[in-house]
């Protein structure tokens, strides 16, 4: 990935009467970034989208795609960029190699270069048995990856994807994004938007928008830091090594924040606690019965196994470390950059 | 533009038309149940309608006349005695419409036809219909008017009258009303089936073609696959003729499938140039088409791009002529049937059909048709190329 500006959006505003639904956005996408554009329902993602492909006109503010000025020359822009929309357009009367000719044939490919080029998608994306199947038989993870075949056929910078994986099931959804991955690996910049939030841990770059307006902008492990509750620590041991489990961890993350290994400022206590250990606030080591618990906003990886030696040789037993999710940093987003609940 | 592109465009378009049931079934559903309906079913054709028959004549002429309208196998006298029977016969239903034949009848025929301003001293001949049946009626009211004058003029001896007319000369002489002339000229019998046939091009032309382009664009917004093209290289332009282009060829071979049924299934083929009817036909389809694709650029969904479909047919329907006769409406409903594309090309089918009229003798019609497929291309245009 470079540090080429691809996408540039400046003021972008889109209202619907007396309704604002894109509040002067202000975006930057670097060329080969995957780029994830989060939000909930109805908090502008879409509209955003379409603005950038040009189907929807700003009430203002400019976007640049590669160079080209999206709001005053949207056709221009088409040959430069991919789109696979929240319904796979694929012709449900057509099969899918016909669908493959019609989007090809648009883009002006065809010929040998066609066949070269769908050749190898083809065979990636895993659809040589379903080429000459109509396309409203296929199910829906085969009609995505078909989808995105389309929307790069014509080998574009820039790839929008909203919601590509809806309704994909699991395994479904991570050989897409294993497909996206290597689009990007190619130079390729994918802005995507999607409502699975653990999706956004395979993006470069998150931001979130919330009621039109961006709240957050940064790579998946900032956001995590900042606005999650954090990796959650839990050990237990024998009933008499509670006291020792704590001190020792109280111990090690001293040191770790001494050594500037973990940034969190708060002060570690410990305390005999009933708090729900979703509510527990960050540094604070809690006891409850047998197990100790404690919440850091960091932990770096070389740090984890300090922390497991400390605590076993304290007389712990077992030892959980869970990582903060996606869902925690929205939430913690929407209450505190977004003012919602 | 870009043919090329074009070009996929309509093989694609054609390829889903010609796939998809829903459109193949309508496309050869609808003109074979519109004809049989209308030309059946909304016919203006009088056939054996019961008709009392009240003659105080009794004389050669008014048997002569009962018994030329019996010919005719649109009516089927019935012999009446009293006017207590004629009215109690009407409320009844037993008949649609009766025919007094005054005392006098004979002699006032064979004196001739009186001058103009002595309407009083000729003889009153009354028809008597059911009012609750209007259109029923006055189709019948006008036929029999029609024969009526005819066997009128002819006893008059002025049967060379007519003939000249016929024959498009100008005449000096007594004529009969225009009406009865244009009726007589062409469509003798005044039968409804070629009227209604000739009607039916422009309902199914109207109706069947915008149905199906606004279904298929909703369709297409619905699925994804119209955002999709727009997010192409594909111009507008070349979006809209990529569906009109392949749609007007597919319905310009549903109108050739209407000509022949209606030829051999109803025998009415028409009087003019099949190639000029075709051409009109195809180039009509451009409004339908437009109207298509503006109904879609306001519907979010099928069903809802069906109901406004429907909806314009009503008055379709009700006001372009095609069923009920423009002059007859009170002026701002004529006014707005000047305004609805299918009034001129329902004229120019019946010119073409009924009267086998060419180009020159409909310039005004098709100078209409040319500047509301010209607007209404323009603004489907500009439906689907706007940016929201």
């Amino acid at each position: 990935m470079n540090t080429e500006v691809i996408l540039r959006a400046e003021g972008l505003t889109r209202k619907f009467g007396d309704f604002t639904a894109v509040d002067s956005l202000n975006l930057r996408v670097l060329q080969g970034e995957i780029f994830a554009f989060l939000g909930a329902n109805g908090s502008g993602k879409s509209t955003t989208i379409r603005m950038l492909i040009g189907l929807l006109r700003p009430t203002a503010g400019r976007a640049v795609i590669d160079g080209i000025d999206v709001i005053a020359t949207p056709r221009r822009v088409r040959e430069h960029i991919g789109y696979m929309g929240q319904r796979v357009s694929l012709y449900q009367g057509l099969s899918l190699r016909e669908n493959v000719d019609f989007y090809a044939g648009l883009q002006s490919v065809g010929g040998a270069e066609l066949e070269r080029r769908w050749g190898e998608l083809r065979e990636r994306f895993s659809l040589r048995e379903v080429e000459n199947e109509a396309a409203s038989d296929l199910p829906a993870g085969l009609r995505q990856r078909a989808g995105l075949a389309l929307a790069i056929l014509h080998r574009p910078h820039v790839l929008f994807l909203d919601e590509p994986t809806a309704g994909v099931d699991l395994a479904g959804r991570a050989l897409f994004w294993e497909l996206i991955q290597e689009q990007a690996d190619q130079g390729r910049t994918v802005f995507v938007t999607t409502h699975f939030l653990e999706e956004a841990e395979y993006c470069d770059r998150v931001s979130f928008i919330d009621a039109g307006r961006l709240i957050a902008d940064a790579t998946p492990a900032e956001l995590r830091e900042r606005y999650s509750g954090g990796y959650l620590v839990r050990a237990s041991g024998l009933a008499g090594a509670t006291l020792a489990i704590a001190a020792a961890l109280k111990a090690e993350l001293s040191q770790a924040r001494a050594e500037a290994l973990i940034d969190d400022n708060s002060t570690l206590s410990s305390e005999i606690s009933d708090t729900p250990l979703e509510k527990q606030r960050r540094g604070h080591v809690s006891i409850k019965g047998s197990e100790v618990s404690v919440r850091l906003g960091s932990l770096p990886p070389e740090r984890i196994a300090t922390l497991r030696r400390a605590v076993r040789a304290a007389g712990a037993e077992t030892l959980s470390i869970e990582p903060p999710d996606m869902a925690d940093v929205f939430r913690q987003l929407s209450r505190v950059e977004g003012g919602r609940p | 533009m870009k043919f090329a592109r074009l070009w996929v465009l309509i093989r694609r378009e054609a390829l889903a038309t010609l796939r998809d049931p829903f459109t193949v079934s309508i496309l050869i559903a609808v003109p074979l149940v519109a004809l049989f309906l209308f030309s059946s079913i909304l016919s203006t054709s009088v056939h054996d309608l019961p008709m009392g028959v009240l003659d105080f004549d009794r004389s050669p002429t008014s048997r002569r006349l009962v018994a030329q309208l019996e010919a005719t196998r649109s009516f089927l006298p019935i012999a009446l005695a009293t006017r207590q029977q004629l009215d109690q016969a009407l409320s009844d239903g037993r008949l649609s419409l009766a025919l007094v034949l005054p005392d006098g009848l004979d002699r006032g025929v064979g004196k001739g036809r009186p001058p103009p301003g002595d309407a009083a001293r000729r003889p009153q001949v009354q028809v008597i219909y059911d009012g609750a049946e209007t259109v029923l009626a006055g189709n019948a009211e006008a036929f029999l008017g029609a024969t009526l004058a005819a066997t009128a003029l002819q006893d008059a001896g002025v049967a060379a009258a007519i003939g000249q007319a016929s024959a498009g000369g100008a005449t000096s002489m007594q004529r009969p009303p225009v009406r009865v002339l244009v009726h007589a000229l062409f469509n003798p019998t005044l039968d409804g089936q070629p009227f209604m046939i000739a009607g039916t091009f422009g309902f199914v032309l109207s109706f069947a073609t915008t149905l199906i382009i606004a279904v298929s664009v909703v369709n297409e917004r619905f699925s994804g696959t119209f955002e999709q093209l727009q997010v192409t290289p594909a111009t507008t332009l070349e979006i809209v003729l990529g569906k009109v282009l392949p749609l007007s060829a597919v319905f310009s071979l549903d109108v050739v499938l209407m000509m022949l049924a209606a030829g051999f299934v109803w025998g009415v083929w028409p009087a003019g140039s099949v190639i000029f009817f075709l051409l009109v036909s195809t180039f009509y389809q451009v409004i339908s088409l437009s109207l298509g694709l503006l109904v879609s650029a306001t519907s979010a969904t099928a069903q809802e791009a069906v109901a406004k479909t429907v909806l314009l047919a009503t008055p379709l329907i009700q006001l372009s002529g095609f069923a009920l006769p423009i002059q007859n409406m009170a002026w701002p409903f004529r006014w707005i049937a000047e305004l609805i594309p299918a009034t001129h090309y329902i004229r120019v089918s019946r010119g073409i059909y009924l009267r086998g009229e060419g180009p020159l003798d409909l310039i005004g019609e098709l100078s209409v048709i040319l500047l509301m497929g010209l607007v209404l291309g323009g603004l489907a245009l500009r439906a689907v190329g706007r940016r929201e």
